[in-house]
């Protein structure tokens, strides 16, 4: 019997969400930041999108936001001219780096000692974390605002895309420019898998995929509408696109088809991403709210549950990863009924 | 027709009340280290007793101080590089607020204030 897809609606932002990223899998699970033009990012458990934090004291819309790998630092670029390092346990600043303009893109390295910044300025920076005070690695050479900017090929090179239209490969001991790929018009998006070394560029109603070392191109699907964010998902059979027509798109990544696509947002999807065991996609809006989109819709996951007709109801999955949390032997434990939302 | 699949609950929404960051989760008592550490339940009472004559030590010379304080000329290291003085008139029960009187400001001279604690980093004065 065919499922119909229920996405799960985050709320708790006032504006636009626009940008969000995913920490990788740690013994906590994963989670979720989202920026937005409130001012007030917000750190989410990845699986079920329950608020855990709100990182306060950026004084202007929130234009990027990024987790390193184990969750442990949060980094979050604004419109209040600087980028701030946060603790992402416990929700304390721990660090503010002042720009000479509107700041757009974070990235920490694997390691997260060093975090990359770029934005308005047009300038690629390179903080090293272990000595704040100590200026950054400045990187000039696009002639308009950086939109993002990624470290790739394990941080021994970056990835910018700019509002000049071109997206530049550069290398990081040299500091120079190793490879450049122009387009018509300006990238909406760019999205790097380590994995497989491979780079997810948006523009115009075009996702396009490219070899992150090379920049040469694989590929290009065409959408129906303009597409502001795209997301390949970690096995690399689908991916997931949204844009200007308040829709998500699902893709297969070998054949090009179009596989789905769901309505729900109620104005344009600014970002969409995996999460890191791609059991579902996270997106986030204009109209202020973040979705969460099951990939394989109908299995049981995070707070979405199969229910066969006939069959008894299965244990709850979140019942499940309490115990295995907990790291306790609650083998009697009895649930206690509904869990308040 | 397809059926919609059901789901447990929604997501839960952010407390009005506080920024979140539970330090009762797991995680934060896994991760979040104080400091000075806290009486876990796994350290014995030797330990336990040893770190509580420390925090009685400390506290008594916190109050101390702020009873010798009074009335006396102190500066404030505040956040934002900014370093005020003033003559300390009293705490509030929580430590939330410092009463002062005379505090010295770049733009002027304020007869009565209260100083958000939370905004300061350290101070000083002579005894």
């Amino acid at each position: 019997m065919a499922m119909r897809q229920t996405p799960l609606t985050c709320s708790g932002h006032t504006r636009p969400v626009v940008d969000l990223a995913f920490s990788g899998i740690t013994p906590f699970g994963y989670f979720l930041i989202s920026a937005c033009k409130d001012g007030k990012p917000m750190l989410r458990q990845g699986d079920t999108g329950d608020w855990i934090g709100t990182f306060l004291g950026h004084k202007g819309a929130v234009w990027g936001a990024t987790l390193n790998t184990d969750a442990t630092k949060a980094a979050t670029a604004a419109a209040d001219f600087t980028a701030k390092v946060w603790d992402a346990v416990s929700g304390d600043e721990v660090l503010s780096l002042a720009h000479k303009h509107i700041v757009k893109s974070v990235n920490f390295t694997q390691d997260s000692n060093c975090l990359l910044t770029a934005g308005n300025d047009k300038l690629l920076r390179i903080y090293d974390l272990s000595q704040p005070e100590a200026p950054s690695q400045e990187i000039a050479g696009h002639s308009a605002a950086i939109k993002k900017a990624l470290w790739c090929n394990n941080d021994k090179q970056i990835l910018s895309a700019a509002d000049d239209k071109t997206i530049r490969l550069w290398d990081r001991s040299s500091m120079q420019e190793v490879k450049m790929l122009t387009f018509e018009t300006s990238v909406s998006s760019m999205e790097y898998m380590a994995d497989g070394e491979l780079l997810v560029i948006t523009y115009g109603k075009t996702i396009a995929f490219y070899n992150a070392l090379s920049l040469e191109l694989i590929k290009t699907v065409e959408a129906p509408a303009p597409i502001n964010s795209a997301s390949l998902h970690p096995e690399k059979d689908f991916f997931v696109a949204g844009g200007e027509d308040f829709k998500l798109y699902k893709f297969d990544y070998s054949t090009k088809e179009e596989l789905e696509s769901y309505k729900g947002h109620f104005g344009p999807v600014h970002c969409v991403r995996f999460s890191p065991d791609g059991e579902l996609y996270a997106s986030g809006s204009e109209d202020g709210t973040l979705r969460l989109w099951q990939t394989a819709v109908g299995k049981t996951y995070g707070l979405w549950k199969c229910v066969l007709p006939g069959k008894p109801e299965q244990p709850r999955p979140e019942v499940s990863k309490l115990l295995k949390m907990e790291g306790q032997d609650f083998s009697s434990y009895k649930s206690q009924g509904a869990t308040k939302a | 027709m397809a059926t919609p699949v059901s789901v447990l609950r929604l997501p839960k929404g952010p407390d009005p009340n506080s920024r979140g960051f539970d330090p009762n989760s797991p995680r934060f008592v896994a991760l979040c280290r104080t400091s000075i550490s806290t009486s876990a339940a796994e350290a014995d009472a030797k330990e336990l007793q040893r770190e509580q004559r420390a925090r009685s030590a400390l506290r008594e010379r916190f109050l101390r101080c702020l009873l010798t304080m009074t009335n006396k000329k102190v500066q404030f290291h505040m956040h934002e590089k900014v370093d005020v003085e003033a003559t300390f008139g009293a705490s509030d029960i929580d430590v939330l607020n410092f009463q002062v009187s005379d505090l010295h400001t770049p733009i002027g001279v304020q007869k009565e204030a209260l100083i958000r604690c939370q905004d300061v980093i350290s101070f000083t004065f002579d005894m």
